[in-house]
Order: structure tokens, then sequence, then C-alpha cells
């Protein structure tokens, strides 16, 4: 570098360095390749779900409506960052798979496009929403309409390493109290007991075994009984800092954290979904893996979650989209599928499926399902869970990798929770 | 229309300069200022499509909201770390690689790698290497019998930081070796004649006369390091808690997690002032230390 360079010459280069990026981050997107070309059918899907059961649907797909399905694969927050851009520019993909809550964010918004008068045609015949678990059906309709079907429902219990558990002469634990005992005794030797996840989503099967309603829109009582949240943070972060049974997790945006670490021998149990059984059989072939139903604490609950598939309300061809929600989400799709890599599904029949009922990790899965809740449903509604989210983050981690007492932390939240939710 | 000839040899020079530099004008103008243009319009709008009118109700916002003003806090004590380290850093690094050593050049390559290498890999990369269960700094701790440490979680920010000097401080050691180049050489061999020692020489020759590159160099650290996105997006998620919310991407959640443009845009016109500001401010205190021999 010249040791002449002259003010103008610092300023310009500094000004121009400065002001690009940041503003530039904000402005949208550039201008997306017209996702609703002619002859080519634009899907957003979950880089994970790549099953080929579905490529066998696109298949099938592709050759009825003379179309070439373009299957775009992101992970979430990528997902999410392309489609809001998409939806300010107005150029949108002919459908979405989405990790549940955004199809009623976006009907509100009036992003999403209204299902309901295909439901009205077509639903007696594929069983919606008949065979749908009643809860999956709620969490996508708005105003008494639907807007997206769910694909995958999901829940999250307990897995455990067989072989551990056995030499320690333990049954798997049933309760908050049984499973601190258990993670005690099989902490030893570089094994934690447990490993908890970082991701706040992780803090809801024991805010639901608690009995916590997260918020009553009734008399806005948020985190309610308030004793009930504090106890259920408070003895999570006590697994890794009083009782030092689980490591301290790292905040991150990867939540695969406790499964690589059970996969790896160093953790007894974790508390996952179905989407870690793939990854846990594939890295760790000879591990012997035990799936217990979900902890009771007040009660025997857990979180449901899933994946869902919406059309955008920009969408070309809505009646395209809508063949394609069908044929992904026909009783035999979904039957392939968990053949295929064990993913759990929305329909009632599904779960009493032989395959479903015979399979020892299926099944408890399964039984699951009937006491899964869905948590958010009322903040979803607020239009306000992208922000309630965001602060439930930061006290989730507050509490559980920074031992912030939890009393302090949720009141904390509640209060800005209070802000934004008035 | 026909098309006036400048009749002055200047007027020519000139005509000429701006047809070379219309494609950087263009590309600037298309990628840069018009977006730039559209934000600060959409800085005085709101709601989830930022088509309702909010005045500067954003700006107000903005400067009464406390995780604004903790994001911005955790961004400054994050870009001075990496400004003084970059400088400090940078700077023995280019000393030690302007010495005759064998092998300096492939030293220089290696250590001008990172630079070269995406913010997400490198944060990839960390994020394994730090994680305190199964990473391998803790492990390479272990086998010298020292103890593991939570580096994420003990000082996350400090962490970032030294991320970001490791990637970023090869393209500051090259700025000071080109500095350290462009002084004579005949100064230091008259002060060598004076008596003066290596250490006084560094004092008195090689530090005044670098400092054009160090203001250059610090007025970039700051630039970046308040505009430190990737270490937070890739690396900690700006967790733990909000311990590395930077402002960057604090914005980013703004936008496009609570889905609120207007009040996101208005938040990076205020860091845009803000950096406009530190730039000026390093820049007037810089060039008084500037000497001439």
């Amino acid at each position: 570098m010249s040791p002449n360079l002259s003010r103008r010459d610092l300023i310009r280069l500094a000004g121009a360095a400065a002001a690009a990026p940041v503003l530039s981050a904000c402005a949208g997107a550039p201008p997306a390749p017209s996702a609703a070309a002619p002859g080519t059918f634009t899907v957003y899907w979950n880089a994970g779900h790549d099953y080929a059961a579905y490529r066998k649907v696109i298949a099938e797909f592709e050759q009825a409506n003379k179309v070439k399905v373009n299957l775009q694969k992101y992970q979430w927050p990528d997902l999410r960052t392309r489609l809001l851009a998409d939806f300010a520019s107005g150029t949108v993909p002919d459908l979405v798979e989405e990790p549940g809550g955004w199809v009623q964010e976006f009907a509100i918004s009036g992003n999403a496009r209204s299902l309901q008068d295909f439901v009205d045609r077509d639903g007696g015949a594929m069983g919606f929403p008949a065979d749908w678990q009643p809860v999956t059906v709620e969490r996508n309709s708005y105003q008494g309409k639907v807007y997206g079907v769910q694909l995958h429902l999901t829940c999250n219990t307990l897995l455990y390493n067989k072989a551990m558990l056995r030499e320690a002469g333990l049954e798997p634990p049933s309760t908050w109290e049984e499973f601190l005992a258990a993670a005690r005794k099989l902490t030893k030797d570089g094994v934690y007991g447990v490993a908890l996840n970082q991701d706040h989503t992780y803090v809801w099967p024991w805010l639901i075994q608690a009995g916590v309603t997260p918020y009553d829109p009734a008399t806005g009582e948020i985190m309610g009984p308030r004793e009930a949240a504090v106890e259920a943070l408070q003895f999570q972060a006590d697994l890794v800092h009083k009782h030092k049974v689980a490591p301290v997790p790292v905040s991150s945006t990867d939540y695969s954290g406790p499964q690589k670490l059970f996969s790896a021998g160093r953790a007894a149990m974790i508390l996952t979904g179905p989407w870690d059984l793939d990854p846990i059989r594939k890295t760790s072939p000879d591990l012997e893996l035990g799936v217990a139903p979900p902890l009771k604490h007040r009660t025997r609950a857990t979180q449901a979650a899933g994946v869902s598939l919406f059309v955008p309300a920009k969408a070309a061809r809505p009646e395209l989209s809508w063949d394609f929600v069908k044929r992904v989400t026909a009783a035999e799709v979904e039957r392939a599928a968990t053949a295929e890599t064990g993913m759990l599904m929305p329909r009632k029949s599904w779960a009493e499926l032989s395959e479903v009922r015979s399979d020892p990790v299926t099944k408890v899965f399964a039984d699951a399902l009937a006491i899964a809740q869905d948590p958010s449903q009322q903040v979803r509604l607020t239009g306000q869970l992208g922000k309630w989210d965001e602060q439930l983050k930061v006290m989730y981690q507050q509490v559980l990798i920074q031992n912030q007492p939890a009393a302090e932390a949720l009141a904390a939240f509640t209060r800005t929770a209070e802000g934004f939710l008035k | 229309m026909s098309v006036r000839t400048p009749r002055t040899l200047a007027g020519r020079y000139a005509r000429t300069a701006y047809l070379f530099l219309l494609p950087a004008i263009l590309f600037f103008a298309a990628f840069f200022y018009l977006p730039i243009g559209n934000v600060v319009a959409t800085s005085l709008r709101t709601g989830p499509q930022a088509d309702q009118w909010a005045g500067l109700g954003n700006y107000a916002d903005a400067l009464g909201d406390p995780a604004v003003r903790h994001s911005f806090l955790v961004t400054v004590a994050f870009a001075v770390m990496v400004v003084i380290g970059s400088i400090v850093l940078g700077l023995a690094l280019a000393l030690a690689l302007d010495q005759p050593l064998r092998g300096r050049v492939v030293f220089r390559v290696l250590l001008l790698v990172p630079y070269l290498t995406s913010v997400a890999i490198v944060g990839l990369l960390w994020r394994n290497i730090l994680d305190p269960e199964l990473g391998v700094l803790n492990r390479v701790l272990a086998g010298l019998g020292l103890p593991g440490q939570q580096w994420l979680n003990t000082a996350p920010l400090l962490t970032i930081a030294c991320v970001t000097l490791w990637q970023s401080v090869g393209y500051t050691m090259v700025l000071f070796l080109a500095g350290l180049q462009g002084i004579p050489e005949t100064y230091h061999e008259a002060a060598r004649i004076d008596g003066a020692d290596a250490w006084r020489r560094f004092w008195r020759i090689t530090l005044p006369l670098l400092a054009p590159t160090t203001l250059f160099v610090s007025v970039m650290a700051v630039i970046s390091g308040l505009q430190a996105f990737g270490q937070a997006y890739i690396i900690t998620n700006g967790g733990p808690g909000d311990a590395t919310d930077l402002s960057v991407f604090h914005i980013f959640n703004v936008a496009f997690r609570t889905r609120d443009f207007g009040y996101s845009s208005a938040q990076s016109v205020l860091l845009l002032v803000v950096i406009v500001a530190f730039t000026l401010v390093q820049l007037r205190a810089g060039r008084r230390g500037e000497v001439t021999y």
C-alpha cells in the first residue's frame, strides 16, 4: 500500500466498504429466476427430507403433468430467508415444505393460499381431514380454513443406550425423578447420563410435562403457572450445572450435538425425535438403541412437531400444487417413507399399520403422538411467533448454558413477551 | 444529437476517465446504491410486508430498544478486540516475516490462506474444533494433561474475535509488509550511524512511517468488526443467550426471523451512520499522527 494514501482515498474506500454490505444485506435478494417458469414446477424442500419415496412421487408427478420438478433443497433458516425474499419480489415457488408454524404465520400475513376449496372438493377421497390427527389439522388452519397439509408428524421422546442401562441395572426412566436417578448412575468414565439440546424448541416437552401453558390469550398469562415453568427450566439447568450429569450445551445453529454424543457412546440418554434415528443407525450401527415413552411429571406428554406443505398465495398453478400435495401425502407414500427412514406420519391409519405396531422403535413414537401437544399454537395466532422464539432462545440458553436462575430469566422473558403480545 | 468533443486536453482526459469508470459506476448503482436507497425507503415503513407508513417511528423505537443497545455494545466490544488484535498481530507477523528468513514466502502464503477462505467454511471448521466434548482442541489439551475448556460458553465473544483474527491477520500482515517495504532503508542506516538501537529505530522510524498503513488497517478493521455477521451466524447463533448478538446478526434476525423489514432497515441505516462517524473520527485522529522525514 502506498504510504501516501490520501484522505480522500481513505474516505472513499471506507465509506464504500461501510455502506454497501450493511445496507444491501437488508435490501432483499436479487431477482430470483422465475419459479413459475412454464414446464417447471418449483418446490422448496428441506435438505434432510429428500427420500427415495418422494423421488418416486416426483417422477410420477412429472409424467402425469408433463412438467419438470425443480426440487430446491434448503436448511430451514435458509429456506425462510429465501422464501421471505420471494414474497417481497412476488416470484414464488409452486409449493413449500415448512418446519411447523409458518403456515399460520403466512396465512395471517396473506402469503399463503387457502386450500379449503381443494379440501372441499377432494378431501373425502384423500381422507383429509378425517384421517389426519386433529392436532395436524388445527395447526394448519386459520379462521376456519385449511392453509396447509401436514407431511410428517413427529414428537420428542427418550432414546437410550440399552447396553449402558443394562450394565447399570436400570430400567428406562419414566418420571423426572427416575430420569435424574438414572442419569446420576450412568454418569461415569467420560460418559454423561444425558445430553440436553441447546436448541430452545427442546424445552417444550419439559414445560408441557410440568403442566405449563405457554400463552393463554383469554387471560394474557404467559408461561403459567409460573412456578411450574421455573421448576421445568431449573430441573434442566440442574442436570447440567448442579448434578453434572449432562455436558454444558454449546450455542449453535446445529441441533445434532446430543445425537453425536449419543452415537459416540458419550451419552447414555437423549431426548429427541425420529429425525435423529437415521443418523444414529448410520453412524453407530452396533449401538443398542432403545426408545421409551415421554417422561411424566405432572402429566405424561410431549410436543407435537413435524413439517407441513403449503402453497404461496401468488403461486401460478395452485391446481398443480394441490395435485403434488395429494400425491406426496398419500397413504402408500407415507408407508414407503416410514419403511425407508423411520419417519412418523400424520394419518391416523398410519399409526395402526402392522409394520408400525410391530416395530419396537416406531411403535413407541406412534403411541407418543397420541399425547403430543402443539404448544406454540396460541402464540402463532398472534402473528408474533418470530419475536417469541427469539426471546425464548435467549432465555433458555441463559438458564441452560449460562446457569442464570430460572426464575430471574423467566421473569425477564415474560416482561418482554407481554410487550409484544399485547 | 451530436456529441460535443471537449476542447481542452483536460476535458478530453476527464471524459475518457469517466468512460472507463462508467461500468463500475453502473455496477455500484445497480447493486449497492439502489438497494441502499431501497433500505432507506423501507426504514420509513412497517408491517410484515413493510407497506405501512411509519415515518421516523422505527428510528425512535431502535434508539430506545434495549436489545438494539445490547447488540451494539457487543459489536463495539468485538470490533475493539479485532482492531487491536489486527494491528498488534499483523504488525508483529509483518516485522517477523520482513526479516531475511528461509521459507518466509511459504509462511506468508500460509498466513494468507485463511483470509482467502469463506467465513462459512472458517466458521464450521472452528465450530467443530472448539466443541468442548468432541472438538480437537480439547483433545489436544487433554493430551497435554490440561483441563478442557468451554471456549464458546465462558468467553464466546473473545473466542469468535480470535477466530476472526485467525482468518484476517494474514491480510493485515500483507498490508504492513507493504508498508514496511515502502520505508527507505537509508533512514535506518542513518539512525544506526547515530547509534540508535533496534527498539529505538522501531519507535522513532518504523512505527511513525507506518502511520498511514496503521490508519488504513484500523479503519478497515473497525468497519469489518462493526459489520461482522458470519461468525455469529455460523459459530454461535448469537448465543449463548445473547452474548454474541452482533449488530448485523441482530438486524438479520429482525428482518428474516421476526419479519420486520422496516425496523431492520432503520437499524441498518443507524449502523451505517455509526460506522461512517467512527471512520471519520479515526481519519481525523490518524492524520494528526502522520509524520514525514
